[in-house]
C-alpha cells in the first residue's frame, strides 16, 4: 500500500458509543449512506450481512456489536465506512462519521495497558491519538476484522502455502 | 493472415503451434508407454513433431531447442529407418518426455518474455548415449544401415528440412517457380508469405532458397534466381493458382505437376525437366547449376538430421499400426485471449442484471399501464440475451482431455519413481467443463491422483500377497449428471483403512472420547482424511504423506462450489469423486422469499411446487417433519427454521412446498412464497464471511437487492 503524502497522518474518525475512533485514511475506500442489508444466516452476530455496492457484493459489520456494546437503531445518520484491508473489502456500520483529522506522530501514544482492562474493547485499539484536548482511539483494522479468527486463518494460509510449496 | 506478417505474430504462432505439437507428442507417448515399442505411426508422428519444432525453432533462432529437437529427431530417425529390436522402451519414453519438458519449459520462458536460456547440453549428451546404446545393441542393424547411408549420400538435402511425404494416393506433387519483379523490396518476405499460405494445404513442402527468414541476402537471390517450391498437396493445380497468382510482386508463376519420385529427389532432380521445358528461363538454368553445386556439397558425409527419409513402400504392411479412429473433420478455430473472454462474460453478466432491472422496474407496476408492446419487445430481448449467454457459455466449455492427459503423465512419473507398475485408464475425458473450473480442479486432481498412486496402490509384493494382479490400475473418469460434473479418481488398491484413520483421529482428539468407534459411519470416517494435518502414511515420501493435500483439495473445491466424496472398499480400492458445478457464472434459478430474505435455488433440482394442507403433514415423535403428497412421503425442511430467520410463515397452508430432487433424494423445502424464475449471475459470498451450510453464493436481483443462492446438496443433507 503506497502511502501518499496527502494521506499521511490523516485519520477518518467516527463515533461509536461515547468514544471517538480513528482509522488510517489509507484503509478507507469510501463512506456511503446506510442501505438495506441482506442478512446471512448463521454468521457471527456482528456480521450484519451483505450489501450491494454498485454491483459488488460486500459484507458489512456493526462496529458497536463488534465492540460488544449495546446495539443501536440504524437511522438516516448511520453510515457505512467501506474499508479495504489486504484486499478484503468490508463495510463498517458506524453511528456517526465525525471528521478527517490529522494526527502527528508525536501525538500518538501507545494504548494504555493497565492491568487487565476491558480486553473486549482494547484489543482493537493499538494507540491513542491526541487532537487538541480530545482523544481518538486508533483502530487496528487487522484486529477489527479478524481477531480471534486470525489464528485460524493464518494457520490455514500457512498450510496452503506449504501444500503448494510441496509441488 | 499472411498479410499481417511480423515477428510478434510469428512468435505467437510459433509458441502456439509448438505447444500444440508438444501436447500431441505427450499424448502419443503416454498412450503407448505401456507397449513394448512405439508403433510405426507414432514413430512417424514423433519424428514429424520434432522435425517441425526443430525447423521453426531454427527460424526463430532458439538454438537450444533446435539442438535438442534435432537430437531426438536423430533417435527417431534411427528407430524409423532401422527398426532396431530390443529398444529399452521405458527409457525411450523418459527421454521423449524429458525433451518435451525441456522444450515446453523453454517455450514458457519465451512466452513470459524471458531468454530461453535453458542448457541443452546434458540432455543432448543423454540422448547421444541412448542413441549409441540402441545402435550398439542392434549389431545386425548397423550392417543393414550401410546401403541406407549411401541412399542418404545421394540425397540432395543439404541444409534442407525435408520430410518424406505421407503415402497418400490422392496427393499431387508440384514444382512451383516464382519470378519476382526485381524492384520488389524484401522479396524474401514476399516469398515467405507464399510459403505461409501454402502451409495450409501442404502435406509436404520445401523451398529454395531455404533461409528466407534468417538471411536478408536471400531477397536478392530470389530476385535473381526465382523462388522454387516443391509441394505435396491434395489440392489441384487450379486451387494452387488461386493461392499463388501474379500480382504487384510476382511476375510469373509456373506450376508443374511431377511424380513422387521426382519430388523426393529435391531440387536437383529438376534439371532434366528443365531441358524439355521450352519456357525455361535463364534463371531456371542457373537454378539447375545451383542445384548441382548443392549436389557436390553432398559428397560430404551428411550431417545427422539432414536426411531424406523414404516412405515405406505402399505394399509393405504397417503391422504395428493400431487402428486409430479417423480424426474428425477439422473445424476452423481462432484463439482468443482468455482475459477478453472473461471480460465478455462479465459484461454479459452485467447485461443480465440490468435486463432484469429494466424488466422488473417498479415504474412498470403502476396500475393502468398498457404494456403489450413493451412486453413483446421485452420477450424478444430476453430471448436474445439468453442466446447470448448460451453462446458465451459454450465458448467457455473445454473438454477435460488435456487435464486428464496431464494426470496420465503424473501417474507415469510417480509410479516409476515408486517402482509400481500401474495402468492408467481414462473414461469420458471429452466431457466439457467451464474453463474457469478446469483451472481450479487441476491441482486437486493432481493431489488425488498422486495419492492414489502413492497410498492407494500397494507395492507389488503386497498386491501379489493379496491375490491381485501385480499391475495396479488407476482410473480417471468424468461424467455429467444433474448439472454437475463428476470426476472420479479410482484405484484398485487396498482401500482406506478405517481402523487406522479412527486411531489417528482419536489421537488427534477429533472423536468424541465417550463414543465408541462404531458410531462413526464410513463416510464420516473417510471425511477425516480431508482435515489439515491428517495423514496415516507413516513415512513421508516425495509425493505425499505430509498431511497437506487433502485439505487443500477440499478448500480448492469449495471455492468453486464443489465437494469431495470418498468411497472405499477394503481390499478393493477406493474412489474419490469430485463433484463440481458445470458452470459458475449464470444459472437459471427460482427466486423464493422466506421472511424478508430472498433465496434462489437452481431450476434443475426443482421437481415441483405444491401447496399443502395441514392434514398432509406428518410429525414423528422425534420432531422430524414430513409431508405426504400423492401417496409419497417427503421429509420437510423449513428454511426459516433452519436458518433461524425472523418473520417467516409457520402455517404450511400459507406457504409453499418446493420439492427438490438432489442426487436421488427428494426433500421438501418450505418457503413463504415464490417470486419467480430468473437468470441469475452467481457471485461468491465474500470470503470474509465464513462458509454457511447450504449456501453456495449470492446474487443481485433485478431491484438491486441481494439474494442468497442455496446449494441443493447442502440443503438436503
Amino acid at each position: 500500500m503506497v502511502e501518499h503524502d496527502t494521506q499521511k497522518d490523516k485519520y477518518v474518525t467516527f463515533k461509536s458509543g461515547n468514544e471517538y475512533f480513528g482509522l488510517k485514511i489509507e484503509y478507507v475506500n469510501e463512506i456511503i449512506v446506510f442501505q438495506e442489508i441482506t442478512e446471512i444466516p448463521e454468521s457471527e452476530d456482528y456480521i450484519k450481512g451483505l450489501i450491494n455496492l454498485r454491483g459488488k457484493i460486500i459484507p458489512v459489520i456493526d462496529v458497536r456489536i463488534r465492540f460488544k456494546q449495546e446495539p443501536f437503531e440504524y437511522n438516516d445518520r448511520t453510515c457505512i465506512i467501506v474499508i479495504n484491508f489486504r484486499d478484503t473489502v468490508v463495510g463498517l456500520i458506524v453511528e456517526k462519521i465525525a471528521e478527517v483529522v490529522e494526527i502527528q506522530e508525536e501525538n500518538i501514544l501507545p494504548s494504555p495497558t493497565i492491568g487487565k482492562a476491558d480486553k473486549s474493547q482494547n484489543k482493537y485499539v493499538y494507540a491513542i491519538g491526541k487532537v487538541g484536548d480530545a482523544v481518538k482511539l486508533l483502530l487496528d483494522p487487522d484486529r477489527l476484522l479478524n481477531d480471534e479468527d486470525l489464528a485460524v486463518i493464518n494457520q490455514v494460509e500457512t498450510e496452503e502455502e506449504n501444500g503448494e510449496g510441496e509441488e | 493472415m499472411a498479410e499481417d506478417f511480423n515477428t510478434d505474430d510469428m512468435l505467437g504462432m510459433y509458441l502456439f503451434e509448438n505447444s500444440q505439437l508438444l501436447e500431441n507428442l505427450q499424448e502419443i507417448v503416454l498412450d503407448q508407454k505401456d507397449e513394448e515399442y512405439f508403433d510405426e505411426d507414432s514413430i512417424n508422428e514423433i519424428f514429424r513433431a520434432m522435425h517441425t519444432i526443430k525447423g521453426s525453432s531454427a527460424i526463430m533462432m532458439f538454438d537450444d531447442i533446435t539442438k535438442v529437437a534435432h537430437k531426438l529427431e536423430d533417435v527417431f530417425y534411427y528407430l524409423r529407418e532401422s527398426h532396431p529390436q530390443n529398444v529399452p522402451h521405458v527409457e525411450l519414453v523418459t527421454h521423449v518426455l524429458d525433451v518435451a519438458d525441456f522444450i515446453s519449459g523453454e517455450l514458457d520462458k519465451i512466452q513470459d518474455g524471458e531468454e530461453a536460456d535453458g542448457d541443452s547440453s546434458q540432455l543432448i549428451e543423454k540422448l547421444d548415449k541412448f542413441l549409441a546404446k540402441i545402435k550398439g545393441e542392434n549389431g545386425v542393424d548397423t550392417t543393414e544401415e550401410k546401403p541406407k547411408a549411401e541412399v542418404k549420400k545421394e540425397a540432395p538435402a543439404a541444409q534442407q528440412f525435408y520430410i518424406a511425404p505421407m503415402a497418400s494416393a490422392s496427393s499431387h506433387f508440384y514444382r512451383i517457380y516464382l519470378e519476382y519483379y526485381p524492384e520488389i523490396e524484401l522479396a524474401n518476405v514476399h516469398a515467405y508469405k507464399i510459403v505461409y499460405a501454402l502451409k495450409e494445404i501442404a502435406e509436404d513442402l520445401m523451398y529454395s532458397p531455404e533461409d528466407i527468414i534468417t538471411d536478408e541476402s536471400s531477397a536478392q537471390r530470389i530476385i535473381d534466381d526465382g523462388f522454387k517450391i516443391l509441394l505435396q498437396s491434395q489440392s489441384t493445380e487450379e486451387e494452387l493458382r488461386t493461392i499463388i497468382k501474379p500480382g504487384y510482386d510476382i511476375k510469373k508463376v509456373d506450376i508443374y505437376e511431377c511424380t513422387a519420385a521426382e519430388f523426393q529427389q529435391g531440387f536437383d532432380g529438376i534439371g532434366s525437366e528443365i531441358r524439355i521445358d521450352l519456357n525455361s528461363s535463364v534463371e531456371e538454368i542457373e537454378a539447375k547449376a545451383e542445384a548441382k553445386i548443392q549436389k557436390e556439397q553432398e559428397t560430404k558425409a551428411p550431417a545427422p538430421g539432414d536426411f531424406v527419409i523414404q516412405s515405406k513402400a505402399p505394399g509393405q504392411s504397417k503391422k504395428l499400426a493400431k487402428d486409430k479412429p479417423r480424426k474428425a473433420e477439422k473445424a476452423t478455430f481462432i484463439s482468443v485471449d482468455i482475459s477478453k473472454m472473461d471480460m465478455l462474460m462479465d459484461l454479459i453478466g452485467e447485461l443480465v442484471i440490468s435486463e432484469s432491472v429494466v424488466l422488473q422496474n417498479p415504474d412498470l407496476k403502476v396500475p393502468g399501464l398498457k404494456l403489450d408492446n413493451f412486453n413483446k419487445a421485452a420477450a424478444q430481448m430476453s430471448k436474445i440475451s439468453t442466446d447470448l449467454q448460451n453462446v458465451i457459455m459454450s465458448m467457455r466449455m473445454v473438454p477435460l482431455t488435456n487435464t486428464f492427459q496431464k494426470m496420465n503423465r503424473i501417474v507415469f512419473d510417480v509410479s516409476r519413481k515408486l517402482g509400481k507398475d500401474i495402468e492408467f485408464e481414462m473414461i469420458g475425458e471429452t466431457t466439457e467443463v467451464d474453463k474457469n473450473i478446469i483451472e481450479h480442479i487441476s491441482d486437486p486432481l493432481m493431489h488425488l491422483v498422486r495419492n492414489s498412486v502413492d497410498h492407494g496402490i500397494e507395492t507389488k509384493e503386497e498386491r501379489l500377497a493379496a491375490g491381485k494382479s501385480e499391475k495396479g490400475k488407476v482410473t480417471l473418469s468424468a461424467k455429467t449428471e444433474s448439472g454437475k460434473v463428476w470426476i472420479g479418481v479410482q484405484d484398485d488398491g487396498a482401500g482406506l483403512d478405517r481402523v487406522k484413520i479412527l486411531a489417528k483421529a482419536r489421537k488427534n482428539g477429533l472423536l468424541d472420547p465417550t463414543k465408541p468407534d462404531s458410531v462413526y459411519s464410513d463416510k464420516e470416517v473417510y471425511q477425516f482424511i480431508t482435515l489439515p494435518g491428517f495423514s496415516t502414511n507413516e513415512t513421508v515420501t516425495e509425493y505425499s504423506g505430509r498431511g497437506v493435500g487433502m485439505d487443500v483439495v477440499v478448500s480448492n473445491l469449495q471455492q468453486i462450489g464443489g465437494t469431495l466424496e470418498i468411497e472405499s472398499t477394503p481390499g478393493e480400492g477406493s474412489i474419490m469423486y469430485l463433484k463440481i458445478p458445470l458452470t459458475l457464472a449464470i444459472i437459471d434459478g427460482i427466486v423464493m422469499k422466506v421472511g424478508n430474505q430472498n433465496f434462489v435455488i437452481e431450476t434443475g433440482v426443482v421437481k415441483e411446487f405444491v401447496s399443502v394442507t395441514e392434514d398432509m403433514m406428518i410429525h414423528d415423535p422425534s420432531g422430524v417433519e414430513s409431508v405426504m403428497i400423492r401417496g409419497e412421503c417427503y421429509p420437510v425442511r423449513r428454511l426459516g427454521d433452519w436458518y433461524h430467520l425472523s418473520g417467516y410463515k409457520t402455517n404450511v397452508e400459507e406457504g409453499m412446498m418446493v420439492i427438490l430432487e438432489v442426487e436421488g433424494r427428494q426433500i421438501c423445502l418450505f418457503v413463504d412464497n415464490l417470486i419467480g424464475k430468473q437468470e441469475i449471475v452467481v457471485k461468491p459470498i465474500p470470503s470474509y464471511v465464513k462458509k454457511v451450510r447450504g449456501l453456495s453464493g449470492c446474487t443481485q436481483l433485478g431491484d438491486g437487492s441481494i439474494a442468497l443462492i442455496l446449494d441443493p446438496g447442502g440443503v438436503s443433507e
